[in-house]
């Protein structure tokens, strides 16, 4: 009983430790035609729910996710990666947020009940959290060392998650967090974490057009050059992958990096 | 130090949609050197204006920004836009001033200072004066305006252009790692990377071989042609609120800055006298 109460109290300091974020749940419609799912149900397909899922089946899950108390559903991240693959495609700003911000929850959750040695649980964490913070200027700078930590323990844990995430998320964030001396932003670190992604992982389109972005934030002829090469790749495997519900998304960050090369020339 | 709040505002990873009101004011905004993406840094200036606007009570979306981190564009954005205020570097002021009648309207306060100091960084023992760095290798993301550092901050004892080999970057721990490696012999830092040295933990101890004289943040100009007194105020009063703000205050609190004051005009006449003597 003890342990409960304290399991409790240690789950309420993790919910309330990224104050500011949407504590609002997105409502799904239609959860009435979801198929009845147990926990033992959803651990067994787990794997197959991915990019390629409708956001239906996503949200059926993710609505018996809501009421688990089974306790390996509670420790995986399972909630907050079905979380970012929902958030990712929302074309609502606030409901983009509300979801990140639950998947955040949900791994937050997770690591209250013992998940702290799984990686996916640190990744999806910091990636939610990116998400939900973006938009909101000092939300962004407010959890910076929250998003470099939990960056990092991915990293240590497992680099591999979702095709070089860790490296990916990282190197991202060293590339947009303000640089020394007001923050922790380090274009040095920016390209070596993410030429290693496009390195490890070169069949991801977003590890090239990351690593495009550090490439052109660096700013001279080679690095340039580079960049659009880096670009156009990304581009050919984003245009003949099957990326599921994520290509639209993706599409978009291209599209608007491909602007600010257009506006180099 | 005014970098200081310009660096933040233009580097964060915000970027606003907010509509723009039909005929929005264009506030220009100058950071020569600035490692920034214009784009991020027009959202986050978005944020601070719809903060102005609110403190000041203009109709939301009255003013809108043109950021830029190059002199040449800011000069052209200037020139094109003939803009009524003004966010621009000490430099690009005292260069434009005439032309379009600038005047310095309000300053922000870093921790207690509306001025700051320039400082030549070395290898700890490896030189002993400025003078011994004649042709040697100087860098740091102050550069972007020789005029500037030679005329103010060298207070027209040095050309920087001629006397250093000048390796100006936009990212300042390179400049700072490449000295501590001893592939470049010193580097500038203004008073914000002077004073956040010692985080960088670096290998090689670093030592001030010059110390600049005082020389004050800038804030936000005005064209004195195109905008009146109390217009001028209004603006002042309203950046002079902004920390005082409840949303206003956590954007001072990224800028570093306590506060927005008005213009102390005496600080200005010493690099003003330099600028002219120069000119």
């Amino acid at each position: 009983m003890k342990a409960r109460v304290l399991s409790a109290v240690s789950i309420i300091l993790f919910l309330t430790s990224c104050a500011g974020l949407q504590g609002e749940r997105v409502q799904f419609d239609g959860l009435s035609d979801c198929p009845k799912q147990t926990a033992v149900e959803i651990v067994a397909k787990r794997h197959q729910l991915g990019r390629l899922s409708d956001s239906h089946a996503l949200e059926c899950t993710l609505a018996v996710l809501r009421d688990t108390e089974d306790s390996a559903m509670l420790r995986s991240a399972l909630g907050a990666r079905l979380s970012l693959l929902l958030a990712e495609r929302e074309v609502n700003p606030e409901k983009r947020e509300k979801l990140a911000a639950e998947g955040v929850r949900f791994a937050e959750a997770a690591l209250a009940h013992g998940g702290d040695e799984d990686a996916e649980v640190h990744y999806y964490l910091a990636a939610n959290l990116g998400l939900a913070v973006r938009e909101h200027i000092t939300l962004a700078v407010e959890n910076l060392d929250r998003l470099q930590s939990e960056m990092e323990r991915a990293l240590a844990l497992d680099p591999a998650i979702d095709n070089g995430g860790p490296l990916r998320l990282l190197g991202a964030l060293y590339l947009q967090a303000p640089p020394w001396p007001q923050g922790i932003g380090d274009l040095d670190k920016a390209l070596e974490l993410l030429e290693k992604a496009v390195a490890d992982y070169p069949g991801h389109p977003i590890n090239h057009l990351f690593y495009a972005q550090a490439l052109w934030h660096d700013g001279n002829d080679a690095s340039i050059n580079q960049a659009r090469a880096e670009f156009a790749m990304g581009k050919k495997l984003l245009a003949e992958g099957n990326w599921g519900y994520s290509k639209a998304a993706w599409e978009k960050e291209f599209a608007a990096f491909a602007q600010e090369l257009i506006e180099l020339d | 130090m005014y970098k200081t709040f310009l660096t933040v505002i233009a580097s964060l990873l915000a970027s606003f949609g907010a509509v723009a009101a039909p005929n929005p004011e264009m506030i220009v905004v100058c950071y020569p050197g600035g490692a920034v993406n214009v784009k991020d840094a027009n959202g986050a200036m978005t944020s601070m204006l719809r903060v102005v606007e609110h403190v000041g009570q203009w109709q939301e979306n009255s003013f809108n920004s043109l950021f830029t981190t190059k002199t040449d564009e800011c000069k052209k954005l200037i020139a094109e836009h003939n803009p009524r205020f003004a966010i621009t570097s000490l430099g690009l002021f005292l260069e434009l001033r005439n032309q379009h009648n600038l005047l310095p309207v309000v300053q922000p306060k870093i921790k207690g200072r509306t001025s700051e100091r320039y400082r030549v960084m070395v290898q700890k023992d490896k030189y002993k004066s400025l003078d011994e760095l004649k042709d040697k290798t100087l860098g740091g993301t102050v550069l972007e305006e020789p005029s500037f550092i030679g005329k103010i901050v060298f207070a027209g004892k040095y050309d920087p252009a001629s006397f250093f080999a000048l390796k100006s970057s936009n990212q300042a721990i390179r400049s700072l790692r490449a000295l501590d490696k001893g592939e470049l012999d010193a580097v500038m830092l203004n008073e914000q990377q002077f004073g956040a040295l010692d985080s960088l933990h670096l290998q090689t101890a670093l030592e001030a071989i010059f110390t600049s004289e005082e020389i004050p943040l800038m804030g936000v100009v005005a064209n004195s042609a195109k905008t009146t007194a109390e217009e001028r105020a209004r603006f002042g009063k309203a950046l002079e609120g902004m920390c005082a703000d409840v949303e206003g205050k956590k954007l001072c609190d990224l800028f570093g800055v306590e506060s927005f004051v008005n213009v102390d005009e005496a600080a200005f006449e010493p690099v003003l006298k330099l600028w002219t003597e120069e000119n």
